[in-house]
């Protein structure tokens, strides 16, 4: 099996740079994610890996190899689209066994036992004489997974394979694809705009933001332990804090002009801080508060089901809270802040 | 690489290469030996012949000063205001522009209300209507010649309908008239389809907001309509105006050498053997068209902008039952909807009945047996009537075999992007303001009379040069069908099969090129149509061989009243033209076809 390495990529359309400077190391078998807004170099990445975009710098290499100057249908690739792009002209069979034209079946199977071997394993083995079109959404991406995996490739690229459907088959299709890779221990990048959908699926995630890498890690790093400002903004709700550090001990901070006390944050004194507070951090009157507290007012509060979200004005600014009770809008509550759970961003002592 | 890979790797190169090749061939290479011709003079650059032609009153009229005398154009111009500024003669580009201009306005005025009634009324067989609009571009223009003297002619149908009731005749053929009306009988379709097309593309909720802002109706139709529709108007006014300017049956059919334009006094040199000032009109002729292209694609390009992806304006019923006799804006329509009848149905109406009437009125099959008879006469210059059919069918195959494959590949390079494409859209938009005689001339000389390469003197028969010369004028009709479909294909198909293993052309094979089969179809079936109805290069290519096509027969029946007192085996030939190019042009509708210049 195979890992697939960029080193220090960059691509530009029309003197326009997509991508710069992209370092990425995928290993063998691992299930590797791509994550940020739309236009910001993910699908990009995922086409220069491919071979359908060519780097102006930088080398790709697909299990070790340099693959400079290698066509797509050179680099035993197997890729699934948004749109599924299955061939409208052939059946589901034709679909599933167009790569084994070119490449032999793995396992020395014949073409016919291949293309049923997929058709079963994506849980669809009922509709091989079918056109494409007479298939649901969910069914033609599971017929286009097949088709990509037939020819045994080395490596799964997943071009936001799920979001076109709709968002419970979305979650239902996502934990498919996950059982497969891991089934088949294929490696695999998969390129999503869903932070929730990345953190769900992937042994590691990349946060990718205006063609440059933010942060790589497992997901709960990059949740926990955000390394940017964009990666905390981006990945989950946040608050984020820009602290004044005072002198004294334990560390006074000033946020927007208020004193808070946040013990055991390990901060050098007369730096601008950057720290990220997650909503379920903060709680809502606390009894026998032990750390910070601050007075807020509610603005909304939101039912999610299984918590509320409240909106409260805390000075000139909105703090985001995650509370299994709600509170009533205008009212106010008492925000106590878990000191363990806040997280710096940016120690921010070079100024 | 195994040498399979290769070959595969080579192949798309190659074909475009190939079909470089080709199109030099049967088109630059002749196209530039006609304009050198008119530039050049023993081996030497000169501007002699174009001067001469331009400084010549009979061709300039009084612009002709301007070349020879520049200097004493200003006394000239108060001379003639002095004397109550008479009206002057424009010469032959003079006269040439003005029926191009009365030809473009009397388009845009029988297609501007057919526009409106598509765009925003609906009635029984409105998309029938619309898709008939493409027919112009696949009617041989001599046979709506023939259709038009068959019903204006002095034995004509209208004549006949006058006589009925104790009118006439009216003498309308060999008239600036008839021209026009002919004209408009081509373009006028053009000007529907481009302005039905954009004011269906108006957002109706631009025209709903300016309403809810205040706008009566008519500020709305103005503000929001009008700019709307506007770049089409204009787009199928100036294309009017090239094709009208560069027309050439119509006129030599319905003009005759009294009411000649630039192209049919061309033809009328080319006869007379006098090559180098047919060269030089066709140069002069040719820069004017190009010049006006060239704005056309600037225009065009500055157009291309944002069409709201939202609902059309609603449209109304045509016909309210009894209540439709009280609505003047309606009563106002059927009257259009008569008059576009006569002129559109009237020609091919009166050109099937003509085919089957004898002189004195009753019914006969003559005119078509004779077409199936190996005619004995042996009179100079007169075409047999089954040869003609056959070679018609011959080069039409021929022209296939050529243009399906140059248009496709030439749609291929178009549809790729970057300098590619852009040099495919000038190689695809030149033949379009070229005229067939020129393309015919240009043949004649190189490929007919033959060209000397490396010491060798390379000749082709009459029938390759014809057929060179349909496959030039088609393969854009190839390439107008199959590169919209090319291009509207989502790019992502190309990539999956990549992923899957294909090569490009196997990917291009397997996939692209069987998605837009019925576009490739449809392109083959306009091509076919095209060659068939061929008239303007055939006429000269055909000049004294035996390679005549059914357009060019019926154009000698036309002059040649030997056969019999009436247009009688012309009809018959032009109802054999109408059907051939009439299965085609079902061919293309079926098949989706499309045609945007």
């Amino acid at each position: 099996m195979t890992g697939v390495t960029l080193k220090d990529v960059s691509v530009a359309f029309g003197g326009v740079p997509a991508l710069a400077d992209v370092s990425l190391s995928v290993g063998d078998g691992e299930f590797f994610t791509l994550v940020g807004p739309s236009g910001c170099g993910k699908t990009t990445t995922l086409r220069t890996v491919a071979g359908f975009e060519t780097p102006d710098t930088g080398a790709v290499e697909i299990g070790g190899e340099d693959v400079a100057g290698r066509p797509p249908e050179r680099r035993n690739i197997g890729i699934v689209f948004q749109n599924y792009a299955l061939f409208p002209h052939m059946t589901v069979r034709e679909n599933v066994a167009y790569g084994l034209r070119f490449r032999d079946p793995p396992g020395g199977v014949s073409t016919d036992r291949r293309v049923d071997e997929l058709l079963e394993l994506v849980d669809m083995p009922a509709v091989g004489g079918r056109d494409p079109e007479e298939l649901s959404g969910g069914q033609q991406q599971r017929v286009a997974l097949a088709r990509a995996l037939a020819p045994g490739p080395d490596v799964l690229l997943l071009d936001e394979p799920l979001s076109a459907l709709d968002a419970r088959l979305r979650e239902r299709l996502r934990v498919v694809v996950r059982s497969l890779q891991q089934e088949l221990g294929i490696t695999t990048l998969y390129v999503t705009h869903d932070q929730a959908e990345a953190l769900a699926v992937s042994d590691r995630v990349a946060v990718i933001a205006d063609g440059r890498v933010e942060q790589v890690g497992p997901p709960e790093a990059v949740y926990r332990e955000p390394a940017t400002r964009f990666v905390a903004e981006f990945v989950g709700d946040n608050n984020l804090f820009e602290a004044t550090v005072g002198r004294g001990d334990p560390p006074q901070v000033t946020v927007d002009g208020r004193t808070l006390v946040l013990p055991g944050l390990d901060l050098a004194p007369g730096a601008n801080a950057l720290l990220s507070v997650r909503p379920e951090a903060l709680t809502v009157d606390p009894d026998g508060a032990t750390g910070p507290t601050l007075e807020a007012t509610v603005e909304t509060s939101e039912f999610l089901g299984d918590a509320y979200r409240l909106h409260c004005q805390w000075g000139d600014r909105t703090l985001l809270v995650k509370t299994t009770g709600g509170a009533p809008p205008g009212g106010t509550v008492t925000l106590g802040i878990d000191p363990e759970r806040v997280t710096i961003v940016d120690r921010g002592e070079d100024t | 690489m195994t040498p399979s890979r290769w070959a595969e790797r080579a192949a798309l190169p190659v074909a475009v290469a190939g079909t470089l090749l080709v199109i030099a061939v049967v088109f630059y290479y002749p196209v530039a030996t006609v304009f050198s011709e008119a530039v050049v003079d023993a081996g030497r650059l000169t501007l002699d012949p174009l001067l001469s032609v331009l400084g010549d009153p009979f061709y300039t009229g009084v612009a002709h000063h301007l070349f020879v005398d520049p200097a004493g154009v200003p006394a000239g111009v108060l001379a003639w205001v002095d004397a109550g500024a008479p009206s002057v003669g424009g010469g032959l580009f003079g006269f040439t522009a003005y029926q191009a201009a009365l030809s473009m306005l009397a388009s845009v005025a029988l297609g501007l209300p057919g526009a409106y009634i598509l765009a925003r009324y609906d009635f029984r067989g409105r998309e029938t209507v619309r898709s008939l609009t493409i027919v112009p571009f696949v009617l041989p223009s001599i046979m709506v010649a023939v259709g038009f003297l068959a019903m204006f002619g002095r034995t004509g149908a209208l004549n006949g309908l006058l006589g009925a009731v104790g009118l006439g005749p009216v003498e309308v053929v060999f008239s600036l008239e008839a021209i026009v009306i002919a004209h408009a009988f081509y373009n006028a379709p053009l000007v529907i389809r481009l302005v039905a097309t954009a004011w269906e593309s108006v957002d109706r909720r631009q025209v709903e907001s300016a309403r809810a802002m205040g706008a009566s109706p008519l500020r709305a139709f103005l503000d929001v309509v009008v700019p709307a529709i506007r770049p089409a108007l204009l787009t199928a006014a100036l294309l009017t105006f090239v094709f009208t300017f560069l027309s050439f049956p119509i006129v030599l059919a319905l003009g005759g050498l009294e009411l000649a334009t630039v192209e049919v006094w061309v033809y009328a040199r080319v006869q007379a053997l006098d090559l180098s000032e047919a060269a030089t009109l066709a140069t002069l002729e040719t820069l004017v068209s190009l010049v006006l292209m060239y704005l056309y694609l600037r225009y065009e390009g500055r157009q291309r902008a944002t069409t709201g992806g939202g609902r059309s304006l609603p449209r109304k019923p045509l016909t309210t039952g009894w209540a439709t006799l009280r609505s003047p804006v309606r009563l106002a329509l059927a009257g259009y909807v008569v008059v576009a009848a006569v002129v559109f149905l009237g020609p091919l109406v009166s050109l099937l009945l003509e085919s089957v009437t004898a002189p004195d009125g009753s019914l006969t099959t003559a005119y078509y047996e004779f077409l199936l008879a190996q005619q004995a006469s042996t009179a100079v210059g007169t075409a047999r009537p089954l040869p003609a059919v056959l070679n018609s069918l011959v080069y039409g195959a021929g022209t296939l075999l050529l243009a399906v494959p140059m248009g496709v590949v030439v749609a291929v390079v178009a549809t790729r992007g970057g300098r590619g494409s852009r040099l495919a859209e000038a190689v695809l938009s030149a033949p379009l303001a070229v005229s067939g005689i020129v393309v015919g001339l240009g043949l004649l000389q190189t490929v007919v009379f033959g060209t000397v390469l490396f010491g060798y003197r390379l000749t082709a028969a009459g029938p390759v040069a014809v057929v060179c010369a349909h496959a030039a004028a088609a393969y854009p009709f190839v390439t107008r069908n199959v590169a919209p479909a090319l291009g509207g294909l989502d790019s992502r198909y190309h990539d999956a099969a990549r992923s899957l293993g294909a090569s490009r052309l196997r990917a291009l094979l397997d996939v692209e090129l069987r998605l837009v089969a019925a576009a490739v179809l449809a392109g083959a079936a306009f091509a076919f149509a095209i060659s068939v109805g061929e008239f303007d290069s055939t006429v000269l290519l055909a000049e004294g061989t035996d390679s005549y096509t059914m357009p060019v027969a019926l154009e000698r029946y036309v002059g040649n009243r030997s056969l019999g007192p009436n247009l009688g085996p012309a009809t018959a030939m032009g109802t054999v033209l109408l059907a051939v190019t009439g299965l085609s042009f079902v061919a293309i509708d079926r098949l989706g076809g499309r045609w945007e210049p």
